[in-house]
């Protein structure tokens, strides 16, 4: 396998991108270039060993992903698995989804990422990452390694045989892992389909089996399949992402089914808890609730400041009609 | 612990002393009220609900309160299958599904868009009277005198709730109010962009010129199908996906659909 272009020092983009600076182009091209190879080999489903801290969804919130690392250790210290939605809708997408991939290409077996419904072309046009791209950039590019990246990031992980880790839930499609294996997975997100279900799909606590959503797309999945497939894989647990809770974390189904959400103050309003999963090296499972990062509220403060300066009145204070 | 009443509160009162305003901003709902608030409403709650949000015009001498929450917002979302939406790939998504799995089950059909014509909750208090029907002639919202840059004495922003419809775009109500010297303005705006499929915006004005008793409420409804918006940003050389997140951009390109004026005489 070919290394990355002597210019590119691995632990000197990572240093650069904990100090929130961004990457060149050229470097952003070639580290999604080699981050491709290396998921190219990864199965559709990741097998691991615990200890293992599990991050749910992060959507650019850049200092509260390091808020992460400072309460749940460096790595590599502490081995950690993403389950997706690292982009959009946050302030950094890009200097959030570089540390990671550059952290997963420094620590392949220690760092492992799987794939969230924002990882998409589709997605992301609307909800920020593309946008964000163009603006901090001048030109696309970028945007297009890394979404061509995103189709070879993995959809599922197995924690010691017994935790099955995905961003959204189940598909009425599959019933034994192995179906997800033979998933054809290196491609934009399908609209439809057991490749869609993984990414999209949520519990619903009021019913026992799949039910279609009112929107017309999306299924919900209820307690007695997340029993049956538990039972048909020999595993314990179902752990996944994907959807915002006030506390940070939630179980459901006598604890066949934890939802992990580690961005606080979602989308900088929501007012939010958020949480790390760690599961212990006998299968012990402990949630780690922590709130916003202070650099936040920092930040906001220094972008309102920019902008009365510019616009020599109070920005918050609209004229609105 | 829960935070008490007063978290989050803030309030202002109009120099004569006729009105107060207030408003609240507290974080989303935990686990344990969404669950009471779904039982109280009876559909499935919005991914961000702002439950303990509010802003509340009072007239202190009767008491009379207009306030602006997210249960009763909620409550006037359809709860049956009429005017329900589709997601742009429902047609496509079906048709792939029909050989497939025989899932019949679907969840209680609602307004999943959660498109609301609510304008504010009314507590008549000591008052006497009802909202009476009149025009924009007779009672306008003064445009010109909101225009001018008269000091800003109190202003407030405060979401209700919103949902990124699983990400076909966004259903978003908030509510935004400037106290002026003289006169005050209360916008309350429900915002749909349903990607493909159609735009919305649904504003509720409330103005008040602080000298007086009366209270004028527009309630202006306006939609287009979102091909059609996109057309017309296109031809004026706009940014599509972007200006598509602006309500403010959007609203002149939409049609009115409905568009009325109240006024309860407050005494």
């Amino acid at each position: 396998m070919p290394g990355l272009p002597a210019s590119v020092d691995l632990d000197e983009c990572i240093a650069r991108l904990y100090r929130k600076e961004l990457l060149a182009d050229s470097v952003i091209e070639a580290v999604c270039a080699k981050t491709k190879e290396l998921l190219m080999k990864e199965s559709n489903v990741v097998h691991i060993q615990a200890p293992v801290t599990v991050v749910g969804d992060i959507h650019g919130q850049f200092f509260d992903m390091i808020e992460i690392f400072r309460i749940g250790g460096y790595c590599p210290d502490t081995n950690y698995l993403f389950l997706g939605d690292y982009v959009d809708r946050g302030l950094f997408s890009i200097e959030t989804i570089s540390l990671l991939i550059c952290l997963k290409l420094r620590y392949p077996s220690r760092v492992h990422l799987i794939r969230g419904n924002h990882e998409s072309r589709g997605v992301t046009q609307s909800y920020g990452f593309y946008t964000e791209c163009s603006r901090k950039y001048g030109n696309a590019a970028v945007w297009h390694y890394f979404t061509d990246m995103f189709d070879y990031l993995s959809l599922s992980c197995v924690i010691d045989d017994k935790i099955f880790c995905v961003h959204g839930g189940l598909s009425p499609s599959i019933h034994s892992i192995d179906q997800i294996k033979i998933i054809d997975r290196f491609r934009e997100i399908p609209h439809e389909g057991p490749m869609a279900d993984l990414v999209w799909s949520d519990p619903d606590p009021d019913r026992d089996e799949f039910s279609l959503s009112p929107r017309g797309a999306g299924y919900t999945f209820g307690a007695q399949v997340v029993k049956k497939f538990l039972e048909v894989n020999g595993m314990n647990h179902i752990l996944r992402a994907h959807q915002l809770c006030n506390e940070g974390y939630m179980v459901m189904f006598d604890d066949r089914l934890s939802t992990v959400w580690s961005a606080p103050n979602y989308c900088y309003r929501c007012g939010n808890m958020a949480s790390v999963l760690e599961v212990g090296p006998n299968g012990e499972r402990k949630f780690n609730v922590f709130d916003q990062a202070p650099e936040n509220d920092q930040h906001r403060a220094e972008v309102q400041q920019q902008q009365q300066q510019h616009a020599g009145s109070d920005p918050i204070k609209d004229y609105f009609l | 612990m829960a935070p008490g009443p007063t978290a989050g509160v803030e309030s202002f009162t109009t120099k004569n002393g006729q009105w107060k305003i207030t408003t609240r901003k507290q974080p989303i709902l935990k686990a344990e009220p969404i669950e009471e608030l779904n039982k109280a409403i009876g559909i499935p709650i919005p991914e961000m609900i702002f439950g303990d949000n509010y802003v509340a015009i009072e007239h202190i001498q009767t008491g009379w309160k207009l306030d602006f929450n997210a249960q009763d917002a909620l409550d006037r979302v359809s709860k049956t299958e009429e005017g329900m939406l589709q997601v742009a790939v429902a047609d496509a998504w079906k048709k792939d599904r029909e050989h497939n799995e025989d899932i019949k089950q679907v969840v209680k059909p609602f307004d999943w868009s959660y498109s609301t014509d609510y304008k504010g909750t009314t507590h008549p208090a000591q008052s006497q009277g009802d909202w009476q029907v009149t025009s924009q002639a007779k009672h306008p919202v003064r445009a010109d005198l909101l225009s001018r840059p008269d000091p800003i004495l109190f202003f407030g922003e405060v979401d209700l709730y919103e949902d990124e419809l699983a990400d076909n775009g966004i259903g978003l109500l908030s509510i935004k109010i400037r106290v002026m010297p003289d006169r005050l303005l209360l916008l309350s705006r429900f915002f749909l962009r349903l990607d493909d499929v159609i735009v919305r915006i649904r504003d509720t004005r409330v103005y008040i010129e602080h000298s007086g008793n009366t209270v004028i409420r527009q309630y202006t409804a306006k939609e287009a199908k979102y091909d059609e918006v996109s057309e017309k940003l296109r031809g004026m050389r706009e940014n599509v996906a972007e200006t598509l997140r602006e309500p403010n951009r959007i609203a002149p390109l939409l049609n009115t659909v409905e568009d009325r004026t109240e006024i309860f005489e407050v005494h």
